[in-house]
């Protein structure tokens, strides 16, 4: 029965491992030892683990530093091994020599059933590429060009307008290189396209629903519509971007993935209505009416004579008497 | 020819000589005595009727010092004050803060009860107190008379008051008549008015009330309420016999009863029109509204042309110091653009009809929130193929010590053209529903791109 002895990284993830044959391994920072250590403070002749019915003997060959017990499944409570005295670790203990983790392990021991890879996160993983990240990104470019150059009603100088589209472009990069970093950490690799293209595809499909919202509330004609939509629609997508970027940059599984992302946006709702509670029925000596207008061409909704506008006034002045009373 | 142009220049000169000598002898002549009248009526005047003219002070209770102070003046036997509706408004809505008092020329003092008021003219009756004023009768029982007829343009007047609290003083003026750019009637009075002077009279040279003081303008423009509606106060009070018990109802019944009168009588018109752009406005509609204008066209880098029109009408009912009513807004604006694109004049456009607010103030306490409809309506216009797409904004907010009376405001555009607008926005303040319904049918009638 072989040993294994993992080498625990960040988080108790595990770097790396060795595998010894022997039933009894040597481990310190000299090269005769069995498993060789790079750390300044390990002996060079450390510890030494024996093979035992339940689990090793470990004995600490009076080394500098000792030898602390993290975890032992064989005597719960951690302890510092003194010099002379072996104790018995079961399997998965975790001890610490120098500044470094170890875990202790036979060959046999189980591992986690293969997850499912999901589409998501095949998928996007696919948008990791220079030639999907190009065109997106220059589609994002145009749109933002596009939108500022449609709402302005001033001479038109691409000086005004580098600042927005630069902050704008500075942002998204921003939070590309977030997530690329986050995803070398957790998982070793960065994904930073897949990232940068997940955020411009959101950045987009924001824009285009918010464009039709606006559009369907200007016909119906009521600010309603785009009151509720328009922040649902943020929301929604912002949900659905941070899902896909922990698909990408962490191990979570889809259902953990669902529920950070949703208690995000859950988070971002609560502060915005609590913020908003602050003037939640105040009196405002300004009226508040739908003032937003689209251009004749997104004007579909059909008009009603001057009398049933003007007939409808009733409706207002009782509605105006109710909220004088309250 | 030199002779006779030296005979004609020393027969010229003779002329003027004499001129000038009768002018001087008419100067001397007139100036003393004039000097006298003018000095000797002020002196007069100010001496036979300063007991009958007091301050009135308005005390706050819980500190016991003035808070405010205004004038006052006795017009009847029976001890019955008149002043301005605005001096006394604060403790007739909070009669448990404040309280209102008397200081006469000769130092009495006593608590005055309000009557009734006049709040459209900004008038108020207040009385003396039963318990103070068996002592102290004697002593303010100089009635002023009301005079009865308007005197004429030029007559000199004299305001007396008690400016910024500097004690009793008289101000010689000039009355110019009844103000016709105002609705609710005002006398132009060339004299200086000062704070403090609210509520005081202007005497004729008889000695009788011409008008009571009531604002200005700065620099010697200043307005009295002709003495006419404050006789017509005393006798509805006199009629009446005993003070008026529920002061919002008088106040909202003759808020209603103003505002019936003048949109009767601003209904019955026969709008005038104007052009702005391809549109036709409204114009001035009575002599008490006034209009301005403005375009950018002499602007070289503007994008597109803005031009517009205001009218205002010049009659505000102060209710109290956050709260007035009674004003009328019309507003147009004609927007056309050849250099910029449709998304592009619509980014300016909405951003114009925004923009949009009340022309009078108003606080929490005195109405409710707007409440606002929109919609699209096509306007109903038999010259213009095909009818226009407008899209139309109606606000409006309730009264909430007088009922039946709202503040409305009225905002319509055009939707149905890529490169040019037409706004037109009204705003009523104090107004009945029928009369505002009435009165947006005939604006939109009026009020079209042609």
């Amino acid at each position: 029965m072989a040993v294994i002895i993992e080498l625990l990284g960040w988080g108790g993830k595990r770097q790396r491992y060795f595998r010894v044959e022997t039933r009894s391994v040597t481990i310190g920072r000299g090269y005769e030892n069995d498993v060789v250590l790079d750390d300044a403070h390990i002996s060079p002749n450390h510890l030494r683990l024996d093979a035992a019915s339940e689990g090793w003997q470990l004995t600490d060959l009076q080394s500098l530093n000792g030898v602390e017990i993290v975890k032992n499944p064989s005597s719960p409570s951690a302890q510092i091994l003194g010099s002379d005295s072996p104790i018995l670790i079961g399997e998965g203990a975790e001890i610490k020599v120098g500044r470094t983790r170890l875990r202790i392990l036979s060959d046999n021991h189980p591992v986690d059933a293969a997850k499912v890879l999901h589409h998501l996160e095949q998928d996007a993983g696919k948008l990791n590429r220079l030639s999907i990240w190009l065109p997106l990104f220059l589609i994002s470019l145009g749109v933002e060009i596009a939108a500022l150059y449609t709402s302005s009603f001033i001479e038109w100088q691409w000086k005004n307008v580098f600042s927005t589209i630069l902050s704008t472009q500075a942002l998204l990069l921003f939070l590309a290189l977030f997530w690329g970093t986050m995803g070398r950490f957790l998982r070793g690799e960065s994904q930073f396209l897949s990232h940068y293209c997940l955020i411009l595809l959101a950045g987009l499909a924001y824009s285009l629903a918010d464009l039709l919202i606006g559009i369907l509330g200007y016909n119906a004609g009521t600010e309603m519509i785009i009151l509720i939509l328009s922040p649902l629609n943020a929301l929604l997508i912002l949900a659905f971007l941070l899902s896909a970027n922990f698909a990408l940059a962490t191990n979570m599984m889809p259902r953990q993935r669902w529920i950070s992302s949703l208690g995000f946006v859950m988070l971002i709702i609560v502060v915005s209505i609590s913020a908003q509670l602050k003037g939640w029925g105040e009196f405002s000596p300004y009226p508040d009416y739908f003032s937003g207008l689209e251009v004749p061409a997104l004007q579909f909704a059909s008009a009603e004579p001057a009398d049933d506008f003007i007939a409808n006034f009733d409706m207002i002045f009782t509605e105006a008497d109710r909220l004088a009373i309250d | 020819m030199s002779v006779d142009k030296n005979t004609l220049h020393r027969q010229f000169g003779r002329l003027t000589a004499l001129l000038i000598t009768c002018l001087l002898i008419v100067f001397l002549l007139c100036r003393p005595t004039s000097g006298f009248a003018q000095g000797n009526s002020a002196r007069t005047l100010f001496a036979d009727n300063k007991a009958g003219i007091l301050q009135i002070r308005i005390i706050d209770i819980t500190s016991g010092s003035k808070s405010a102070i205004g004038s006052g003046f006795v017009v009847n036997d029976n001890g019955l004050i008149a002043t301005n509706y605005h001096v006394v408004q604060i403790a007739a809505s909070k009669p448990e803060q404040y309280r209102i008092e008397y200081l006469s020329a000769s130092g009495a003092a006593g608590s005055l009860n309000l009557v009734d008021v006049d709040v459209v003219n900004d008038l108020a009756l207040v009385k003396i107190t039963s318990q103070t004023s068996s002592q102290t009768s004697s002593e303010i029982a100089a009635v002023l008379p009301l005079a009865a007829a308007e005197p004429a343009i030029g007559v000199p007047s004299y305001a007396l008051g008690n400016p910024l609290d500097l004690g009793l003083t008289v101000v010689p003026g000039t009355y110019n008549g009844i103000n016709q750019t105002s609705y609710h009637p005002r006398v132009h009075f060339t004299g200086s008015l000062n704070s403090g002077m609210s509520g005081g009279p202007t005497l004729n040279q008889a000695g009788e009330v011409v008008g009571i003081n009531v604002s200005t303008a700065g620099n010697q423009v200043s307005f009295l309420v002709p003495v006419a509606a404050l006789q017509q106060l005393v006798a509805e009070q006199q009629l009446r016999g005993q003070s008026v018990d529920n002061m919002a109802l008088r106040i909202g019944q003759q808020l209603l009863a103003d505002q019936e009168k003048k949109f009767a009588q601003l209904l019955s018109l026969d709008w005038p029109t104007i052009a702005l752009g391809e549109a036709s406005v409204v114009n001035e509609l009575s002599p008490f509204f006034r209009c301005w204008g403005g375009s950018n066209s002499s602007s070289d880098k503007a994008q597109l042309l803005n031009a517009d029109r205001t009218c205002r009408s010049e009659d505000n009912i102060y209710l109290n110091e956050k709260f007035n009513s009674g004003v009328i807004e019309h507003q147009f604006f004609w927007l056309e653009t050849d250099k910029l694109n449709a998304p592009q004049f619509y980014a300016y456009y909405s951003r114009l009809f925004d923009d949009f607010a009340p022309g009078n103030k108003a606080r929490e306490k005195d109405v409710g929130d707007y409440q606002c409809d929109t919609q699209f309506v096509a306007v109903n216009n038999a010259e213009a193929k095909p009818q226009r797409k407008t899209k139309a904004v109606f606000c409006a907010r309730a009264y909430k010590d007088y009922p039946q009376l709202y503040d409305v405001l009225f905002l319509q555009g055009t939707v149905d053209d890529s490169r040019a607008a037409f706004i037109s926005h009204f705003t009523l303040a104090g107004v009945s529903r029928d009369n505002a319904k009435a009165y947006a049918r005939k604006f939109m009638e009026v009020a079209q791109w042609r």
